[in-house]
């Protein structure tokens, strides 16, 4: 029982950072329709920025973690901008494998840039676990795990309230309709991509803690982070916290049961019968 | 270019394939890199008749081609099973296995077909690894080695693998226009183009996908087991992952052209040997150079000719139609 | 420009012919690459992909070596012969580093190929060297390396099996001098070639000993959570774990270990537990945690100071090891007073190297049997002290004294 509280406390809070680094690769499909394989490549964009930014500022990662938004949201708008925006009207498997060559050309670009070492910042709270009864509860997830909450809150209130956030509602929901009532529709997808791959970045900054950064990093999260993002249901953001949420318990009470070389492959079952039974997703809305 | 003249260039382009290693060496790394060609190519066209012909993306198509080099070489190794048997064996188990994701997955297209497939692929490479009492796991497998021998497929030349890897690759893209000019052919387009219009008329969609999925999942079992035999040794990450296979084949078909016959030896001829020009040129020098250049000029290729490169010769001919 | 030579005049036709693209190398630059003036070793390590920082630190160990043979004139039974090494990347897949070294014999005419770090690349390589009768040198310590009956390949460290029976024999050891007998263990290790080879080492260890082993897991690769393997640890009750890892994981298992207050000592596997990195990243925390190692730079600073004064970092095992094999690989060709690889295998088959860098080796020198393993090579524990790691076991090679808190 003690076994089963515990694994659902530490899969709530992985879960929730799952659920934000997953926000921006729903976010990416629901107004642009494309399926980025680089998604994680951002993530260790963030965590680089996080790195850089606590080896020679001083920043905690958790502090960083606006500034890496920022940059890497920049980056992902070029990005749009200079290569996504021009096979919008491809087929798909040429988006798909634009991005599949965007992954490459981030991962060997950040070897090259940055180096094969494995970098891992050291922070006060890194070892320190809170104590509640017999329960640990790491600092460092619960941190990340906030400021995840934050970072989610703060995106459902752009999307709720502000103009820019209905008008990429509005993209994603039916795009001709959104053109036809005046929104620009490349400006809406220059930002989704923008604000997607920033909060993937935003992600790997607060994960930075209690993780290690190399170039080779993000092969550890993208496979994960489709596995959420259809659980959830495609271009659903609720969908992307239920499903991240819904990974990290499965991943945390898997370990009780199957042995834990199995964890993948319970949620990789989990995922194929997600996907023949309710293609839409947990929470997706039937198309 | 009229029938005629596409049967004479193909004719002309085999007499070439098979004369080539006449002036290679026949241990020599232009002939391997050749026979990755064929047997890539060979992979791509497998990938094709479900990539292609029924426009479904798969993603995992590894998990057929493991399935076939695990098959042959366990046969080969504990039970003596000459590797050409190995390989029918395969082929039946990668066709089953296709039949068994078809089912699930019938329904879903696009991405959530291709996601579908990926996550089905990596499902057996964690099986591969973690199932080590048959596959040996994670430590991979060697094929034992053998004095040279034709019944039991082994040879220190690469020359034979380079015609068996040829072999291949004329004999699935023979299967693959057999198929699109078949009666399964215009089904599948039926399907491609409108699910529900081809439902009206008649087609029954679900078992137009699934042949069509048993069939590419048992030609690319096969390929598997030519695999195994050419590089002797294999481990589960490499037979049944994601980047080297199932992406690395869907690439080549993309980049040559999904669907059409000369796509997948167009995108191989062109991918392989910019990997190796890539490495051979670039790994030297600074660590990640030469990934990044590969990177670059794959970004570039499907920003500029985003439907493969052999839509570059359809166009061609297009205009000289239009000109005369 | 293409690897540090160009192919013979032979081959860069043949490759033409071929129409591979751009490996038409500029045929005015043409010579043999087999005159007295050179002599080609192939470098296949991967630079990029998961594994590059250990086939950098690879590299790095090698040029050393090569660049002060070539200072100290070169080969001498070739005259002054100079080392040219030929570096390429073998990429994290088999099937890419069986190219490389199919291109390395063909095209460069390489005398050797050293390489590759991981077993799983160094396994595809020995294939295409052995069908092509080129000696193949390697640290990668699967047991299938040498344990195939190849004739060209050579070993110069203990086998995964035996580095693992080493872990846990010496922390046996240790614990023992401390006082405290060990009862109940866990082991924990990645699901690679590496993990599964050590683990079983380990397991066979604790049962000779009649050690019962109260957790033993595999994990995936690159886990993004190491909690449920902790939480597992916590409640097994062990009185020391073994992690065998790469490095991500390894800073991940102790961070949790410290969160939780689990203070048993961990004994790494080597990989993750002894690179630079590993202190880096866990600062304090790092230090007293003990590993097994195949070989360790305090054995003989005289040696491997150079490096550390090249490059700015401390001799790691992958680098001096792959130093251990050029060095050796020189030795052969002085001795063979030849370099073509039929000679340079038959100076190497059954051979007994010193002096040099075999002299940083446990055995002082290495002896190749005739599967091509390394006899005298024996593991040996580190533990980590003020950012250095010191050899504590056995007590033959240790320079300073384990410190165990149970």
């Amino acid at each position: 029982m003690l076994a089963l509280i515990q694994a659902l406390a530490d899969g709530v809070m992985i879960g929730g950072v799952y659920a934000v680094i997953s926000i921006g690769l729903t976010l990416v499909f629901g107004v642009m329709g494309i399926v980025n394989f680089a998604q994680a490549e951002f993530l260790m964009l963030g965590m680089f920025a996080a790195w850089f930014l606590w080896a020679y500022v001083g920043l905690d990662p958790l502090l960083a973690a606006p500034i890496a938004f920022v940059l890497v949201g920049g980056l992902g708008m070029l990005t749009q901008e200079l290569l996504l925006r021009r096979v919008m009207h491809a087929p798909p498997v040429a988006q798909i494998f634009l991005t599949v060559g965007l992954l490459i050309v981030l991962e060997n670009g950040a070897l090259l840039v940055f180096g094969s070492d494995y970098r891992s910042v050291s922070t006060p709270y890194q070892a320190q676990a809170l104590k509640l009864g017999p329960i640990f509860v790491s600092v460092p997830y619960l941190l990340a795990f906030v400021a995840s909450a934050i970072s989610g809150l703060a995106l459902w209130f752009f999307l709720r309230a502000s103009p820019y956030g209905r008008a990429m509602r509005a993209t994603a929901q039916d795009p001709m309709a959104a053109r036809l009532s005046g929104i620009d529709a490349d400006a809406m997808r220059r930002l989704a991509f923008g604000l997607g791959v920033g909060l993937t970045a935003f992600g790997g900054a607060v994960i930075l803690p209690y993780l290690t950064v190399s170039p080779t990093v993000g092969g550890q999260f993208v496979v994960l982070m489709f596995t959420v993002v259809v659980i959830g249901g495609l271009g659903s953001i609720a969908g992307a916290v239920v499903g991240g949420l819904f990974v990290g318990i499965v991943q945390s009470l898997s370990g009780l049961v199957f042995p834990i070389q199995l964890q993948n492959l319970v949620l990789f079952c989990v995922f194929i019968a997600v996907l023949a039974l309710r293609p839409e997703g947990l929470l997706g809305a039937r198309r | 270019m009229t029938r005629p003249t596409k049967l004479a260039a193909a004719a002309l382009a085999l007499l070439a394939a098979l004369c080539l290693p006449l002036g290679l060496d026949h241990q020599g790394y232009a002939i391997r890199v050749a026979t990755l060609v064929f047997l890539f190519g060979a992979m791509a066209q497998s990938w094709n008749v479900v990539g292609g012909l029924a426009n479904q993306m798969s993603l995992g198509h590894a998990a057929f081609f493991g399935i076939g080099a695990y098959t042959s070489t366990l046969l080969l190794i504990h039970a003596g099973l000459s590797p050409w048997l190995g390989m029918l064996a395969g082929g039946v188990l990668g066709g089953l296995a296709a039949a068994l994701i078809s089912l699930p997955t019938m329904r879903l297209s696009g991405h959530y077909f291709a996601l579908a497939t990926l996550a089905f692929g990596e499902v057996m490479r964690v099986v591969a690894n973690s199932w080590a009492g048959l596959t040996g796991g994670p430590v991979g497998l060697s094929v034992p080695f053998a004095p040279d021998s034709l019944a039991l497929f082994n040879f220190k030349s690469t020359v034979p693998h380079y015609y068996i890897a040829l072999a291949a690759l004329c004999l699935v893209t023979a299967i693959f226009v057999w198929i699109r000019n078949s009666a399964l052919g215009y089904r599948l387009r039926a399907v491609r183009e409108n699910v529900d219009a081809a439902e009206v008329v008649g087609v029954d969609t679900a078992r137009t996908k699934l042949v069509a999925a048993v069939i590419s999942g048992v030609l690319m079992a096969m390929t598997g087991t030519l695999y195994a035999q050419l590089n002797f040794f294999f481990d589960p990450d490499t037979v049944f992952g994601a980047a080297p296979i199932s992406i690395r084949v869907a690439l080549i078909a993309i980049v040559g052209g999904v669907g059409t016959a000369i796509g997948p030896i167009v995108g191989a001829l062109v991918i392989i040997p910019l990997e190796e020009a890539a490495n051979l040129f670039l790994s030297s020098q600074v660590a990640g150079l030469s990934g990044f250049a590969y990177g670059l000029i794959l970004i570039a290729v499907i920003l500029v000719q985003p439907h493969g490169l052999a839509a570059i010769g359809r166009r061609f001919q297009r205009k000289s139609k239009g000109a005369s | 420009m293409a690897d540090r030579t160009i192919g013979t005049g032979r081959t860069t036709r043949r490759v033409a012919l071929a129409g591979m693209g751009g490996a038409v190398a500029a045929p005015a630059l043409l010579r043999s690459a087999w005159a007295a003036e050179a002599v080609n070793v192939g470098v296949a390590v991967p630079l990029s992909g998961a594994n590059a920082q250990f086939g950098v630190n690879s590299r790095n160990g090698i040029e050393l070596v090569a660049d002060q043979v070539n200072a100290a004139g070169g080969i001498k039974a070739l005259g002054g012969a100079k080392i040219n090494l030929v570096i390429a990347d073998s990429t994290s897949t088999p099937t890419s580093a069986a190219n490389v070294a199919q291109r390395m014999i063909t095209q460069n005419r390489v005398s050797a190929i050293l390489g590759a770090f991981a077993s799983s690349l160094t396994i595809a390589i020995s294939e295409v060297t052995e069908r092509r009768d080129v000696p193949l040198l390697t640290m990668s310590f699967a047991d299938q390396v040498t344990g195939r009956g190849f004739k060209n390949v050579f070993q110069v460290v203990a086998k995964a099996s035996a580095i693992g029976a080493a872990q846990f024999d010496g922390t046996l050891a240790i614990a023992k001098a401390a006082g405290q007998t060990l009862e109940r263990v866990a082991i924990m290790y990645e699901d690679t070639a590496y993990g599964t080879a050590q683990a079983v080492g380990l397991r066979d260890g604790a049962k000779k000993a009649g050690v019962q082993l109260v957790m033993d897991d595999a994990y995936p690769l690159g886990i993004t959570d190491v909690t449920p393997l902790i939480n597992k640890l916590r409640a097994s009750g062990a009185q020391a774990v073994f992690p065998v890892s790469y490095l991500s994981d390894s800073l991940q298992i102790i961070r949790v270990m410290r969160q939780q207050g689990i203070t048993i000592p961990a004994i790494g596997g080597a990989a993750g537990y002894v690179i630079p990195d590993f202190e880096k990243g866990l600062g304090e925390f790092a230090e007293g945690v003990l590993s097994i190692s195949p070989a360790n730079y305090d054995l003989a600073p005289e040696l491997t100071d150079a490096f550390r004064k090249r490059y700015g970092y401390f001799m790691v095992h992958e680098a001096l090891e792959h130093a251990v094999c050029m060095d050796v690989l020189v030795q052969a060709i002085e001795k063979a007073g030849k370099a073509d690889p039929a000679s340079v295998r038959n100076a190497l088959a059954g051979g007994r190297f010193e002096g040099g860098w075999t002299k940083a080796m446990t055995g002082g020198a290495v002896q190749f049997d005739a599967a091509g393993l390394n006899t005298l090579s024996v593991p040996v524990m580190v533990q980590w002290r003020q950012k250095e790691l010191v050899t504590v076991w056995p007590d033959q090679f240790a320079k300073g004294k384990a410190v165990w808190k149970s």
